[in-house]
């Protein structure tokens, strides 16, 4: 008998009573101002947060967030600040020393901050290896908290995906945060 | 003297690191306050979360099942393990495939439980640790005194003196941003030059086939971003039935673990990347042996949160290394007694019965309950020491003449109003096989008699 078989086999014979599933009786977190919300809890968990007006253009705002920024790697439309195409790189590897990646979030939670992302280009590396991470997202993509997220429809349909909530952090050292552990030292969203 | 207390004696003679290793744990304790305060749904939340454990649990064989047929349809390799060692010899096998000599590895208990790096070293596979804590106590040699702060228990100083001695940071700085940094540095190429990564599990989604890991520094994604296998590790317990189940726990974790709304990276993997390949390494070790024991078998609810960790008067004050098992305080005490009363006993005896683990624990696992049903156990299983015995009679004879009961309280109440140095020297109960525990305010009687309780 497999491994796999005997496994099943005992969990089989120790089984207990069957529960039924259980139904949630409450009424999650709901916020009325959302963008304000938003940002409100980017901030907690230590991300920027830009509200793009109207005639307002995206290349702008990035540069002038991160003006010393020598490469900007993005795949996305519009974005013609980039200096580099991600997805023509060969190996993840090349994409050591980006300054800033320019990446779509499909929706934020206003719960904590988090936002999709679903993989979009050739290399997932990009999500993290940049210095910096701007992340272009629908404003009125926003939801309540993970209930709704996970009920979207279409959530399951990614191959690799992230909740991102602010820039990588860290308190292994004495409980002191560290902004900047391994992946992005700082995120800037920009709600359009 | 129980192996607890004879531990603890070592640590708690450094009184200035008992009462800061104290401080650093209730900190993070009360930013879980907070968080938990913030979610008016909260207990509601818990007790769902608890009972769809139960139903989780209570169909394991199933849920797997569909996890690993959903996992295969993606296209990821799934694996099963009985116990430690086909675990070690799986991965082992994965890596010679390959001809992998470099591990990166995210932080995984599991990974712990089955000794898997030195098990690798052996065998000539280097095994790197990429979250920050779990680094430096590899730099120092010595296991994680807790489940999710693997170096809670180290100062700033000590780990400046071991960076300088492995990283090559500047002698005498201790800062945490410009050791947190070098760190980064160093890991930096550790990733890119790792052929192989590994990642722990903390939820399977039966209904998808995918597994989610949950990190604040990345170091689970930059680890799995470039090697061509990822290897991802996980315990039978960590199955969830779907998305919607999911959605308690990612709300639940972070918050009762850290005091975080969320973790930085939740990420969801389903389908191997270009060019990869992905294994996934379900392991029982004990696990089905949880089940068919009905006083314990809410341990498989467990997240590893570690909240009942930070939350523990006992751990706060005795430091992960008191403890016998690897997983220390009360999760610990639970799953050592699972593992082997005959090694592990010596833990029992770590516990006031305060039962704020209890009331705490995300998934309401009754950690306090269940030790005390392993204190019963004792013993039967001639374990229990006489000394203890005794006190236990003490008790008995207390509570069964309420005068005395009273009194004994208000001398624990004033006890706790010691100066600190009263309390952690002559009072210093963990090392002499004795308790303090947290005193209330008021006593219930108290209360009860100003009318604050109705
Ligand atoms: S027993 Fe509960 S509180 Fe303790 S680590 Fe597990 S889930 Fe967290």
């Amino acid at each position: 008998m497999s491994s796999r078989d005997e496994i099943l086999a005992r969990l089989k014979q120790n089984a207990i009573k069957p529960e039924p599933r259980p139904e949630a009786d409450f009424q999650p977190l709901t916020f009325t101002n959302p963008v304000e919300q938003f940002q409100k809890i980017l901030q907690v968990a230590g991300a920027n947060s830009v509200l793009l007006e109207k005639g307002e253009d995206v290349n702008e705002i990035i540069r002038k967030t991160y003006p010393e920024a020598k490469t900007i790697a993005s795949n996305l439309p519009g974005i013609n600040c980039a200096t580099v195409n991600p997805d023509l790189l060969e190996d993840p590897r090349e994409l050591n020393g980006t300054d800033v990646a320019v990446i779509r979030g499909e929706f934020g939670v206003l719960e904590n901050g988090m936002v999709w992302i679903k993989q979009q280009t050739r290399h997932k590396a990009l999500f993290f290896i940049s210095e910096a991470l701007v992340i272009l997202l629908n404003r009125d993509n926003l939801v309540n908290n993970m209930h709704e997220a996970y009920a979207r429809p279409g959530f399951d349909d990614y191959g690799y995906g992230c909740f991102i909530a602010g820039p990588s952090k860290t308190a292994d050292i004495e409980q002191a945060l560290v902004i900047g552990a391994h992946g992005a030292r700082s995120v800037t969203v920009i709600l359009e | 003297m129980s192996s607890h207390a004879k531990a603890a004696k070592k640590f708690i003679a450094d009184r200035e690191r008992t009462a800061w290793h104290d401080q650093a744990l209730y900190f993070v304790r009360e930013k879980r306050d907070r968080m938990a305060h913030g979610v008016p749904e909260w207990e509601a939340l818990r007790k769902t979360a608890s009972r769809m454990k139960k139903h989780t649990i209570s169909n394991l064989a199933y849920y797997l099942e569909m996890f690993e047929r959903n996992a295969t349809a993606n296209g990821a390799h799934v694996h099963w393990a009985k116990d430690a060692e086909e675990h070690n010899r799986i991965v082992y096998d994965i890596i010679q495939r390959h001809g992998g000599k470099h591990l990166i590895k995210s932080k995984s208990m599991l990974s712990e439980e089955c000794g898997l790096t030195p098990y690798l070293e052996e065998r000539g596979v280097e095994a790197v640790e990429s979250d920050l804590g779990e680094r430096i106590m590899q730099f120092m040699g010595t296991p994680p005194s807790h489940i999710v702060l693997p170096a809670i228990h180290v100062k700033r100083e000590e780990v400046g003196k071991v960076f300088e001695k492995e990283l090559h940071t500047e002698p005498g700085n201790s800062d945490p941003t410009y050791l947190t940094h070098a760190a980064r540095k160093a890991l930096r190429q550790n990733f890119l030059n790792a052929d192989i990564a590994m990642t722990g599990v903390n939820f399977a989604v039966a209904s998808s086939g995918a597994f989610v890991v949950c990190t604040n520094e990345g170091n689970a994604d930059m680890g799995t971003s470039f090697p061509k296998v990822h290897i991802a590790i996980m315990g039978m317990e960590k199955v969830v039935p779907d998305y919607d189940a999911l959605a308690l726990y990612v709300r639940l974790l972070a918050r009762s673990a850290t005091g975080q709304p969320s973790t930085t990276y939740t990420s969801h993997y389903k389908k191997p990347v270009e060019g990869q390949e992905m294994h996934i390494v379900i392991v029982d070790n004990g696990r089905s042996d949880i089940l068919g024991n009905p006083d314990h078998v809410n341990m498989l609810k467990c997240l590893r949160c570690g909240s009942c960790i930070n939350t523990c008067p006992v751990y706060r004050r005795t430091g992960g290394y008191s403890y016998s098992y690897f997983i220390p305080g009360p999760i610990g005490i639970n799953l050592g007694m699972l593992r082997s009363p005959e090694k592990y006993s010596g833990n029992v005896s770590a516990c006031t019965l305060c039962h704020s683990c209890s009331n705490v624990c995300p998934a309401k696992i009754d950690l306090a309950e269940q030790i005390y049903k392993w204190r019963q156990q004792l013993d039967p299983l001639h374990l229990a020491s006489s000394e203890k015995k005794f006190i236990v009679k003490g008790l008995k004879l207390v509570m069964e003449h309420p005068a005395m009961f009273y009194s004994a309280i208000k001398a624990g109440r004033l006890a706790e109003k010691m100066p600190r140095f009263v309390l952690y020297n002559s009072l210093d109960a963990w090392g002499i096989g004795r308790e303090l525990p947290d005193f209330a305010p008021e006593t219930f009687n108290e209360m009860w008699k100003k009318g604050e309780v109705k």
